[in-house]
């Protein structure tokens, strides 16, 4: 019962936040999931940044605190809702099953067969295992948790280089987010990290399954769904309490929301008609996802530089009414800035320094090594084909078998905010590469224990932006020019 | 395209047979050991810790040491474990009980044994 009223703070404060710009009503069901699916996530991540500057500026009084905050976000979405334009209606998208009634109906079945058993699998996992399967859980983000939570004003004893094998230059949105909980239970109970690592699995799930939904109807929504339910290694991930599931379901709300974002109503290509609160979600997803590992970090750099490159209106704009320097991308900015600068804040006046940067001059050695190029290349080939530890078919090698054997009906995309999340992805995992080259730690010790869970981080957004383009036998064609 | 939908599904349901039968078997369900080692193993010395500070740590080698250093640490919050001798007070952690006349260190010297390998010790030398 204690966890209740924090449970619906969250969720509720997240509820608003998600809805303060959301200008367009899509089919209820679908967008009844898609907002539940990012008020999840979007709540953790207030909780965890409420959490933090109250541990900062030494507040205790957290329940007084999250209250004016939900108080605030309310009062924003009524403010906000009385002045905006009539929320648009969308169209449900106009499916059409071109295959055989028994195909809908297996699909069906199997959708609903691996979402069973995916919450089986993570059940299970998570009674077995309830301070996680693995070290990371106990040895960085639950640790950190305690000691925000039990550290009191002592908190930023935690953050010592003398336990560096724990990583204290790792933001803290899961910490900080489980250490909030842990608050307002007066107890460190595993069960709380345990119930966020069960949520954020199927909250991606949903999140991937409404949005394709919206965009292409209920097919490619159960065929992507399915898909990521039946990645073995993304349940067991999820249920070890790790942070690179909910790192991936903020990818996935960041391209998600992107997407939203070039929506146009009822195929009226009209920039105008284009939510910049939209843009504005997707860099508070952006910066969620740098205040939860490292490598958020890296893709909120790349999704601004991606946004800026690529997103300058339409063709149908004249170029000298085109925007000028980043006014296309500022709604971005403007949420992207707020939590870049407290990560920075964590990282000068918290953290310690982090390893990867620690030794120039033997980085500069490493990036000039032709051998190290060539084994991070085989090691990405060989995940490529394993890292979701498929039984006998590798879904990747489906994914590119359905593509080629559909890619005369596959539209390749003009609309600037899918290139925009490709270009974004690609740069992340090139930036991973780069990662490896010049990383201090023994290179195949490193490829063999985070390979895996780096592509892992990538998958769901891969997983949309394939189904977003590919026909399905069945579902509208993609939204959009 | 319908075969090869077809094909996509009945491949990812191949998939999904690997999840459900790499799950825990819920028939033989047991609890992993992480509390025993941790929480539970660390409760009455960490009764004798001080709150807050640093403490040194001394364990056995072997394949299972490193995890048994990161439980303790993680057992101990908020004190900060550091894996060194050179604290005025250390925490030995051991497999079983060593006898008192058998010490890791000439210049530790034990406070008090808990029991199951679980030992405090004080550094003379320590600044």
């Amino acid at each position: 019962m204690a966890l209740v009223l924090p449970a619906l703070l969250c969720l509720a404060s997240g509820f608003w936040l998600v809805s303060l710009g959301w200008s367009r009503q899509y089919p209820l069901a679908s967008d009844l999931l898609l907002r539940a699916a990012l008020s999840f996530g979007f709540g953790l991540g207030i909780f965890s940044v409420v959490f933090f500057l109250a541990r900062v500026s030494g507040v205790t009084n957290l329940i007084a605190l999250d209250l004016l905050v939900f108080a605030l976000l309310l009062a924003s979405f009524f403010l906000l809702r009385t002045r905006a334009k009539t929320t648009a209606t969308i169209s449900p998208a106009k499916e059409k099953f071109d295959g055989p009634s028994w195909l809908h109906r297996i699909l069906t079945g199997a959708f609903a067969i691996a979402l069973c058993a995916a919450v089986y699998s993570a059940v299970l996992r998570a009674l077995a295992h309830p301070h996680g399967d693995g070290w990371d859980a106990f040895a960085i983000w639950n640790l950190h948790a305690r000691f925000l939570f039990r550290g009191d004003a002592h908190w930023r004893h935690g953050f010592t280089p003398l336990i560096p094998w724990s990583h204290p230059d790792y933001p803290l949105l899961l910490p900080a987010a489980v250490a909030h909980f842990w608050t307002f239970l007066g107890d460190d109970a595993p069960a709380v990290p345990a119930i966020l690592g069960f949520i954020f699995i199927f909250a991606t799930v949903a999140l991937l399954f409404s949005s394709l939904s919206i965009f292409r109807g209920s097919v490619p929504a159960m065929l992507g769904g399915a898909t990521l339910l039946a990645t073995p290694s993304f349940i067991a991930l999820g249920s070890w309490q790790y942070a690179d599931i909910p790192l991936s379901f903020f990818f996935l709300a960041t391209i998600v929301l992107l997407r939203l974002h070039d929506d146009p109503l009822d195929d009226d290509p009209d920039p105008a008609q284009r939510s910049p609160a939209f843009l504005a979600l997707a860099g508070l997803a952006a910066g969620f996802a740098a205040w939860t590992k490292n490598e958020g970090v890296l893709f909120l750099c790349t999704i601004v530089l991606a946004c800026y490159l690529l997103i300058r209106g339409s063709r149908a704009v004249p170029r000298e009414s085109r925007p000028r320097g980043a006014t296309h991308i500022a709604p971005l900015l403007l949420t992207v800035v707020p939590l870049f600068l407290l990560i920075s804040y964590f990282k000068h006046f918290v953290a310690p320094p982090g390893d990867l940067f620690s030794d120039p001059t033997t980085m500069l050695d490493k990036l000039l090594d032709p051998a190290r190029y060539w084994v991070i290349t085989k090691w990405y080939a060989k995940e490529f084909f394993r890292f979701g530890h498929w039984l006998l078919v590798p879904t990747p090698l489906l994914m590119l078998a359905y593509y080629f054997l559909t890619r005369h009906e596959t539209r390749a995309s003009r609309d600037s905010r899918y290139r925009a999340s490709i270009l974004a992805l690609a740069l992340t995992l090139a930036g991973y590469f780069v990662i490896y080259l010049i990383t201090p730690y023994d290179l195949y010790w490193h490829l063999r224990f985070s390979l895996t869970r780096l592509f892992l981080q990538l998958w769901p957004s891969t997983i949309f932006l394939f189904f977003l383009a590919v026909p399905c036998g069945a579902g509208a064609p993609a939204r959009g020019r | 395209m319908t075969i090869a939908t077809l094909i996509f599904i009945l491949c990812l349901l191949l998939s999904t047979v690997r999840i459900v039968t790499n799950a825990p078997n819920p028939t033989r369900l047991h609890t992993d050991n992480i509390a025993k080692r941790s929480d539970q193993r660390f409760a009455a010395l960490r009764a004798a810790l001080p709150s807050q500070g640093v403490v040194g740590y001394i364990g056995a080698s072997g394949s299972a040491a490193v995890g048994d250093y990161y439980l303790t640490q993680y057992a101990l919050v908020p004190l900060v474990v550091d894996y060194s001798p050179n604290h005025p007070l250390v925490i030995g952690n051991f497999p079983v009980s060593l006898p008192p006349t058998r010490l890791p260190s000439a210049h530790l010297q034990l406070v008090k044994d808990f029991g199951d390998g679980v030992l405090l010790f004080a550094n003379r030398d320590a600044k």
